[in-house]
């Protein structure tokens, strides 16, 4: 077993560049998401790792061997690649029973009649559908669907399993209890796992690593802590969660802090970033639950402003706060006062971007 | 469970999967060049093929396009086929009207009656038209006891073009009822609440939402009328009236010496218009698919009130029925068990078993028959499956000339029947060591496959188009080749649509005669073959005999076919 490689991915419709340059490493039993809006390019690099699309340029290969090498013309089919792989609308064949779906591709691998049982009894009692074997997908709930979608992308034991939005059809309330169920099936094979999803809480809840695309493009690749902490782009961190931006220069930089002039008279710290130089323009990027209500002794990173639309959201608030600085979102557990707030921006929440790149 | 996850490593099993989308493709080539080739090479050759000593020449092309003959060959036809088209058009438009949008009585029970003609030979219904409404007819002559006069005369240009109307007004009536149940009726209520009576609402609202399905219609029916051989044979040749496919089987069967050089002329020319014209009705399509107007969401169609006229609507679908189908239908049959059918003599007097035992007992006849049946039950079913592997290549494969392949699998619609006769005739004389073939039933079998691959693969390609393209790239990542993905999983989904394609194709094979009358030999007759022998010879009873058979054959095909798909 061994990492899945992705070097120089690149696809084009027509004049469309659908893929541009991806490179990628999935290590061996890690999760990895590719997340981005629709048509970012993230289910046409999985087509390409399943061999259902042939790239323009590129090499993947997995723990050595080669599945798809452009400038050496090698591709192989995606039925001789040996991957497991969940569709969108799961794919169940219609005509086949649950038994005969899962046993499909265990058949063209000259699997023995025993061991073809074992294996599918042994499958389906892992994702909780035992004895379920002699019925027809349409007999199915979408849960139970997915879940044989799943079984029968795995009970082939292949190296690497692909997963192409594979809660989308679910549920709002199934979809979350799916997301922990599906982490938890995942690391219990260790089965390496590239799983497509324009979902941000749900690439960040079951990733080991996630992969933020746009445009073609990987914009970033890290842990889901560092994608949502340390986002690297203004386009990352205002896909993933509720940001608000802040345009400003560096004005100082002394005693492990830099400081960020934004809105005229207001200067922000920053803890990171250092090597900015004062006088630079930056791109300061905050979260909306990272903003409080400042107490009354605070003096620093304090921005005042006044409130203009709130929202209930269930547990918390979400209010937009107009500022010198620029209009701030922000999501509290108490109801913000009406009219005049002061707002704190905790140094350590502040995240400092290039400025304007392009959303 | 312990999983023991292997690395990817290819597999060394050799794909069988190029190779047979290879074959299948040349196959294709094959069959729609086959009777293309020889046709071209003698319409600009100066003598026949067989000669070894031939020269180009335009000659034919010349000695041809200055016939007067030919000219009015030509005249004929286009009036022919234009009259044909008007009438079949509108009739259709009308009745898929009435039948789909508005509160007729028994909606259900009028479609199946108005598509009936679609399954009959043009050839029996030409027969079948004569026999009541012919200069002798069983209702010319009654009402020529009426009134001191023939009322009618069934052997001219409309009366040709009413008896043909009759066979192509549900080609429209099916277009448009489809068009119909696509569009969203709201549109026309949209119009009655802004004021628009039911007839108003028609014409502002309905009627242009239709136009692509009437334009398309009237292109196909023009096209197959201008290449139908069997109506103006029967009726037109007493009178004289000649259109372009009596007129080459008159100058290919007439015996004497036959002008090769003029029959190839007149194919070549005639192929280039018809493909100009498919090309324009494709190109229609390609640009109207924007006129429909939703995604074909059921929603509960509430029928348009006729109101007090709802009945006379009603009088006149069932009119329309009984005096163009049934009647001519019914008559054929009592012909076949009399001896003279005529209102001057009671039926039942001169009932007989005559022309049936004729059939039966003479040995050409009877083997008419058989062969009909096996080309029709083994060609259709060989003809569907090559249809479907066709259309799953040029849609659910990644075969590099699949486009290629698409248009080359929908061309035969522009060779007329008469056309590939001749073509596969002169291919089989030419090509030495398939002189063998040439006179067996394998013969007619790959000319009726290679002129219907458009038929089947319009038949299976929806079917095929609408299943998730998931579905088969599931099967491809299990491992799955691309003939274990088609075997599988594509064909067994399919399975509805290759039943009725193949019911299609038999009922098209048991009627086709146009490709095999010069094709047919000793031996590898057919029924429609037969029929037309019989009938040059003047023997009327047995080929309202043979007729009858063919009907009663077309009947049970329709009936098991859809007592198969209901058990499903």
């Amino acid at each position: 077993m061994g990492d899945l490689v992705i070097e120089g991915l690149v696809k084009h419709y027509g004049p469309v560049l659908a893929v541009d340059n991806v490179s990628l490493t999935v290590p061996a039993g890690k999760l990895v998401s590719l997340l981005g809006p629709s048509g970012c390019g993230k289910t046409t690099t999985l087509n390409c790792i399943a061999g259902l699309e042939r790239p323009d340029a590129g090499v993947i290969r997995v723990a050595g061997t080669i599945l798809t090498d452009a400038s050496r013309r090698i591709f192989l089919p995606p039925e001789r690649r040996r991957l497991g792989m969940v569709f969108q609308s799961y794919a169940l064949w219609p005509h086949m029973t649950v038994f005969d779906n899962l046993a499909f591709g265990l058949r063209l691998q000259k699997v023995p009649r025993d061991e073809i049982h074992r294996r599918i009894t042994e499958v389906l009692e892992l994702v909780g559908l035992g004895g379920m074997e002699r019925r027809y997908p349409y007999q199915l709930s979408g849960g139970q669907q997915q879940r044989v979608a799943l079984a029968r992308a795995v009970v082939s034991q292949p190296a690497v399993l692909l997963l192409d939005e594979p809660l989308s059809n679910l549920d709002a309330k199934v979809r979350e209890q799916a997301r922990f169920w599906l982490r938890e099936f995942q690391q219990r094979l260790g089965i390496t796992t590239v799983y497509v999803t324009h979902d941000q809480a749900e690439a960040l809840a079951i990733s080991d690593l996630v992969a933020v695309m746009s445009a073609g493009k990987v914009l970033q690749y890290g842990p889901p802590r560092e994608i949502y902490e340390r986002p690297a782009t203004r386009f990352v961190a205002d896909f993933i969660g509720a940001t608000s931006f802040l345009d400003g220069t560096v004005s100082d930089r002394s005693d492990g802090l830099l400081r960020v002039r934004v809105g005229g008279e207001i200067e922000l710290c920053v803890t990171h970033a250092l090597a900015r130089q004062p006088g630079e323009p930056v791109v300061l990027a905050v979260r909306a639950e990272r903003i409080t209500l400042a107490a009354d002794g605070d003096t620093v990173n304090i921005v005042p402003g006044i409130k203009r639309s709130q929202v209930y959201l269930g547990s918390r608030y979400q209010s937009l706060v107009e500022t010198p600085a620029g209009t701030l979102r922000v999501e509290t557990a108490m109801e913000l006062p009406d009219g005049k707030v002061r707002l704190k921006l905790p140094p350590e929440a502040l995240v400092v971007l290039p400025p304007e790149e392009g959303s | 469970m312990t999983v023991t996850v292997e690395a990817a490593r290819p597999v060394t099993r050799r794909s069988l999967d190029l190779p047979v989308q290879v074959a299948l493709a040349a196959a294709t080539v094959a069959l729609v060049f086959f009777p293309l080739v020889p046709i071209l090479v003698q319409a600009f050759s100066t003598r026949p093929l067989y000669d070894p000593v031939r020269a180009f020449t335009l000659s034919n092309f010349t000695r041809v396009l200055s016939s007067g003959a030919f000219w009015s060959v030509v005249g004929t036809t286009v009036a022919f086929a234009a009259l044909t088209t008007v009438l079949a058009v509108t009739l259709g438009t009308v009745l898929a009207i009435l039948i789909e949008r508005t509160d007729l009585p028994a909606r259900g029970l009028l479609n199946s009656l108005v598509i009936l003609p679609f399954y009959v030979s043009p050839l029996v219904l030409a027969f079948a038209w004569a026999v009541i409404y012919g200069p002798q007819g069983y209702l010319t002559i009654w009402a020529r006891q009426l009134i001191g006069h023939d009322p009618w005369n069934l052997y001219s240009i409309p009366g040709l073009a009413v008896v043909s109307m009759v066979y192509y007004v549900p080609y429209t009536y099916l277009y448009c009822t489809a068009a119909l149940s696509l569009s969203d009726p709201q549109v026309e209520d949209a119009a009655r609440i802004a004021g628009a009576g039911p007839l108003r609402a028609i014409r502002a609202v309905t009627l242009p939402l239709l136009r692509p399905a009437i334009t398309y219609s009237a292109l196909l029916t023009f096209v197959s009328a201008l290449e139908l051989l069997s109506i103006p044979l029967v009726l037109g040749t007493p009178a004289g009236i000649r259109v372009l496919a009596s007129y080459l089987y008159i100058l290919g069967i007439a015996g004497g010496r036959i002008d090769y050089g003029a029959i190839a002329a007149i194919s070549v020319l005639t192929v280039a218009i018809v493909t100009a014209l498919v090309w324009v009705q494709e190109r229609l399509v390609s640009e109207e698919r924007r006129f429909v107007t939703t995604g074909g969401r059921a929603s509960r169609i509430r029928p348009m009130q006729l109101g007090s006229l709802r009945w006379l609507a009603f009088v006149f679908v069932m009119a329309y029925f009984t005096f163009a189908v049934l009647l001519p239908l019914s008559g054929i049959v009592a012909q076949s068990a009399t001896a003279f059918l005529s209102p001057l003599i009671n039926p039942l007097q001169v009932l007989t078993w005559e022309n049936y035992r004729l059939i039966l007992e003479t040995e050409a006849y009877r083997r008419s028959i058989v062969n009909s049946l096996i080309i029709a039950t083994l060609g259709g079913a060989i003809g569907i499956l090559f249809m479907a592997f066709i259309s799953l290549m040029s849609y659910r494969s990644e075969f590099p000339g699949r486009r290629a392949l698409t248009y080359l699998a929908l061309y035969p619609r522009a060779i007329p029947g008469i056309i590939v006769g001749i073509g596969f005739l002169w291919a089989f004389l030419l090509i030495p060591g398939l002189g063998a073939v040439r006179n067996t039933i394998w013969a007619l079998m790959a000319a009726f496959i290679m002129r219907y691959i458009p038929l089947g693969f319009g038949a299976v390609s929806p079917a095929i188009l609408r299943i998730s393209p998931e579905l088969d790239r599931a099967a491809r990542v299990a491992g799955a080749d691309w003939l274990g993905t088609t075997r599988r999983i594509l064909l067994p989904l399919v399975r509805p649509a290759l039943l009725s394609g193949y019911t299609l194709l038999v009922i098209t094979f048991l009627k086709e005669y146009s490709s095999a009358l010069f094709l047919f030999a000793r031996g590898s007759e057919v029924i429609g073959t037969t029929m037309i022998e019989l009938w040059r010879q003047g023997n009327s009873g047995p080929v309202a005999a043979l007729a009858s058979i063919q009907i009663v054959l077309t009947l049970i095909v329709l009936a098991a076919s859809s007592a198969l798909l209901r058990r499903r």
